[in-house]
């Protein structure tokens, strides 16, 4: 039997429309919010882009060319050798860094995924957990 | 789609009223309540009491519901094979309707809708006008549902909005076309204001997205700036927007500089046209990470060098010579600038605020290796080239065209956001057109964009209760740039124009078929009939000195533009020299009282040329774009509209031919024709000249009668004169025909009369109140033999005649 509200909404469909989205397009959406949100990470890490300037000199210090005698030339190409092993450095640390986040993030987000259906569920567990009666006991 | 029927029960329709429910405060309280519940169930499972996991578990049905709204109900996607309208209805419509809704449910509805709401803002729509038009009949809503799809697909709309459905109750309205164009507006405006709405939501999802932009690796492999950011800035960081107009522009540029070759461009076009927006796009463009970019832009920054504080940097200009090449010698190590010379004038001419060190750009710009983007004005742009053609053969050139009228419109609906922010106020869609319309007829230093935005700007500050309306732009042009534009479209001008004869009459006397002629020139106008294109009437007054030309003109001023003073009066004898044109079109800056200068400033006038005949051939030539478009170019080029104005020339070219025809009894009628062709044959006017005009008008010389009303209406104007002393005078009818006998002279008409009736009346006066006959309120009569006392003799009356023909 199908019951109108006064406002004139279906109380049946408001169940069916939350459980049928939640275990349907919420669920999948879900995975494209993860993804939304390593996007936005990965651009933030800019993992590729370290990565293809691994060796770049860092902020192009000492960067430039330099013409010389072979002494001045020797020095610009040792400044600028260390230049490349600092921002080879500190890329490397930003991507480690990165990829760390990355993936917490990821486990985040399946987290969420395998949780979700439960959620729904959430208050028959609340009610048996009550009835069961079990608490954490601290240790003090 | 199947059918335009409308399905209550559907699912979607279902899921839209429940949508509907979900305000902002029941929101509110389901986000409080998960807190609540969450917070107290976790504080009691660890105390140690089991009802906790029951709260726990309960924080979950808010919480899902309002991850349902946010995930679904908020934006109810159309469905996904449409078969009736509830399928394409946007859901805050959808949500609201009853089973059998009527046209005048529907304009309920929308009214309190952000759409509804919008075109009652924008474009004077208001709710209550909106549920008058429509019908309460449900059987009515067929046709809106037609018209409201047709509106989707032409203005390619996601779905049916509310914005959309105000249109198309508007359309099913019987007298639409009436109703719509007395709000000012037209089909194509509303069909604008939907395809406006929808661009704001779009602005407005856009901002709610991520911007992505490179992160820290682009900084990191790009050098360090300190000199640049010291003396410059980076555009397009806070773009929100995207350019609406000048896209070629844009790709162009974009093309140059993914290419091999010299890496810059020069920007060249009017002040106002967009050169600094398409940079700042660009900016703004390689910024963003998710763009379709060329690989060698990607992450690029535009710095915009700061001219001013490099000037003030460098103590002088070997000072400078120096700094210059350090600040971009940084840019090009750091490999990811690009250099912006906005207003790149000042960095080639040496001017107050600019120093000319093209020595020193030169070269860069010649070998082409760091990037730069130039904006110059065209006319700096011609002058530098003039100067330095190598520096112009250097550079990629871009012309930057001016906007045209939709794109302008677009642009200024970009803008409202920022100007309404700033101002607080709201702009409507008329008052957009006004600014449009205002800017591209009177203001003449930019191009459009830059005009109308600035005028929008100013409008800013004469809003009606937060509200820039049309009347709101005429006001800023009005009491910014001091340009009158009003014309007033009261009851009481209209009662004017349709007695319009009678006034000028009251002023003048006689001249019955050149004040016809000119009033229904001017009913013409008024009524909208006339040829915009045009002035608003263009005369020729021929006939002899003193017989009302110039009366006449004067009184156009007075009656259609509401004061004498808005008269422009030019005495064409003085430009019979060739080289006179440039002073006739001279630059405001150079010479205030130019015709052009004086016409920019004040266009709804009566232009008087006056002795028209005396002019130059060149200076005739010059002025027949203005007789017959309305336009006449200034020295600097600027396009001058007098097509607000009344022209008038005079000219005293076959007075005497005139009045000979009329002392052998002719009609002006019958001698009309056969004197305009004797003024050509005798090559005093070339027949081109005399075709521009709209009307070719001629005075006849006065006789006795008419001239004793001349006396008369000269003698009221004494009295309005005495009318601050409280004294009034009365002159006797035959001392009024001495006046006239004393006078008159064939040759000057009336002119010479003015003077006389002066010295014997005014004089009377003045020594009757210095003797202390006269007193506040007293009427002072004049007799013959007080005027004949003044005037003694004719020969005095002679010597002021003479006085008169001198002057």
């Amino acid at each position: 039997m199908v019951y109108y509200r006064a406002n004139g909404y279906n109380s049946d469909m408001f169940l069916v429309g939350i459980l049928s989205w939640w275990y349907g397009k919420g669920w999948v959406d879900q995975i494209q919010a993860i993804k939304d949100r390593l996007a936005s990470s990965a651009d933030f890490f800019s993992v590729g882009q370290l990565a293809s300037t691994i060796f770049a000199p860092y902020r192009q210090i000492s960067a430039g060319k330099v013409s010389g005698p072979i002494g001045v030339q020797l020095r610009a190409f040792l400044d600028r050798t260390i230049s490349r092993f600092v921002g080879a450095g500190v890329r490397i640390f930003m991507i480690i860094f990165g990829l760390i986040a990355m993936l917490l993030q990821i486990i985040f987000g399946l987290l969420v995924i395998v949780i979700w259906p439960v959620i729904p569920l959430l208050t028959v567990i609340g009610l048996i957990m009550m009835v069961i009666g079990w608490v954490p006991k601290w240790i003090v | 789609m199947d059918s335009i029927k409308f399905n209550y029960s559907s699912i979607r329709t279902e899921k839209a009223r429940i949508s509907v429910i979900f305000n902002k405060n029941l929101l509110m309280i389901l986000n409080m309540l998960v807190f609540v519940l969450l917070t107290c169930g976790s504080i009691m499972v660890i105390i140690g009491s089991a009802v906790g996991w029951v709260l726990i578990g309960l924080a979950s049905v808010p919480a899902m519901m309002t991850q349902w709204y946010h995930g679904e109900l908020k934006h109810i996607p159309n469905a996904k094979n449409p078969k009736t309208i509830d399928d394409v209805l946007s859901g805050e419509v959808l949500g609201r309707l009853s089973k059998k809704p009527s046209p005048q449910e529907v304009a309920t509805i929308i009214s309190k809708l952000p759409g509804g709401f919008f075109f009652s803002v924008r474009f004077g729509i208001g709710s209550k006008f909106l549920q008058e038009l429509a019908s309460p009949s449900s059987d009515g809503m067929q046709q809106v549902w037609e018209m409201a799809l047709d509106l989707q697909q032409e203005t390619a709309s996601k779905n049916i909005s509310a914005a959309i459905l105000v249109v198309s109750i508007l359309r099913c309205a019987p007298n639409y076309q009436t109703l719509i164009s007395h709000l000012q507006l037209d089909d194509a405006d509303l069909i604008r204001g939907i395809e406006w709405y929808n661009h704001l939501r779009e602005i407005i999802e856009k901002h709610r997205q991520p911007r992505r932009t490179g992160g820290v690796a682009r900084d990191w492999s790009f050098g360090w700036t300190p000199l640049l950011n010291r003396f410059g800035m980076q555009m397009g960081s806070d773009s929100v927007f995207q350019l609406v107009a000048q896209n070629d522009s844009l790709n162009q540029l974009m093309g140059i500089f993914s290419k091999n070759g010299r890496q810059n461009v020069v920007l060249v076009g009017q002040s106002g046209a967009g050169k600094t927006e398409i940079v700042e796009s660009f900016a703004s463009v390689l910024l963003d990470a998710k763009a379709k970019v060329p690989k060698n832009l990607r992450f690029r920054q535009v710095y915009s060098l700061d001219a001013a504080s490099l000037i003030a940097a460098a103590p002088d200009r070997g000072g400078l010579e120096q700094l210059i090449p350090q600040v971009l010698g940084e840019a090009y190590d750091a490999k990811n600038i690009i250099i912006c010379l906005d207003n790149a004038q000042l960095f080639f001419e040496d001017s107050i605020g600019s120093v000319d060190i093209t020595n020193v750009l030169l070269p860069i710009l010649k070998a082409g290796n760091l990037r730069m983007i130039l904006t110059v004005d065209e006319q700096k742009f011609l002058e530098i080239s003039k100067r330095n053609p190598e520096l112009a053969n250097a550079l990629n050139r871009i012309v930057v065209p001016p906007a045209n009228r939709d794109e302008t419109i677009k642009i200024m609906q970009d803008q409202t956001i920022m100007i309404e922010f700033k101002n607080n106020v709201t702009f409507m869609y008329q008052a957009l057109v006004e600014a449009y319309r205002l800017g591209d007829r009177y203001v003449h230093d930019q191009a459009m964009p830059g005009k109308a935005i600035k005028l929008m700007e100013s409008s800013a500050n004469y809003s009606d209760n937060g509200l820039v309306s049309a009347e709101s732009v005429r006001q800023a042009i009005e009491k910014t740039l001091d340009i009158k534009v009003s014309v007033a479209t009261d009851t009481d001008e209209r009662e004017k124009l349709l007695n319009l004869e009678e006034l000028i009459h009251g002023r003048m006397i006689n001249q019955v078929r050149a004040v016809s002629v000119v009033s229904d020139a001017l009913r013409r106008a008024r009524a909208g009939v006339r040829n915009l294109n045009r002035p608003i009437g263009t005369f020729l007054f021929l006939g002899p000195t003193g017989v009302g030309k110039t009366e006449l003109a004067k009184s156009l001023a007075e009656i259609y533009f509401k004061g004498e003073d808005r008269i422009i009066r030019i005495d064409m004898n003085e430009y019979v020299g060739a080289d006179d044109v440039n002073r006739l079109i001279a630059d405001g800056a150079d010479n205030a009282n130019s015709l052009t200068a004086r016409v920019m400033k004040q266009p709804f006038s009566v232009v008087l040329l006056d002795e028209i005949e005396k002019a130059h051939t060149n200076v005739m030539s010059t002025l027949l774009q203005m007789l017959d478009e309305g336009i006449l170019r200034d020295i600097k080029n600027r396009e001058v509209s007098f097509r607000d104005a009344i022209i008038v020339a005079t000219s005293n070219a076959g007075a005497d031919r005139i009045r000979e025809y009329i002392d052998r009894g002719y009609d002006i009628e019958q001698f009309e024709d056969k004197f305009v062709d004797e003024l050509i044959s005798s090559n005093q006017f070339r027949p081109e000249f005399l075709n521009r005009f709209d009307e070719i008008v001629m005075f006849r010389p006065l006789n006795k009668t008419e001239l004793l009303k001349v006396v008369d209406l000269m003698i009221n104007s004494v009295n309005k004169t005495l009318a601050l002393q409280k004294v009034s005078v009365k002159v006797a009818d035959e001392a009024k025909e001495y006046l006239v006998e004393a006078g008159y002279d064939p040759r000057l008409g009336a002119r010479p009369m003015r003077r006389v009736v002066q010295r014997a009346v005014e004089n009377t006066v003045a020594k009757q109140m210095l003797s202390g006959t006269v007193e506040p309120g007293s009427i002072v009569e004049i007799s013959l033999k007080q005027v004949k006392q003044i005037i003694d003799s004719k020969l005095t009356a002679d010597k002021i005649v003479e006085e008169g023909k001198s002057t």
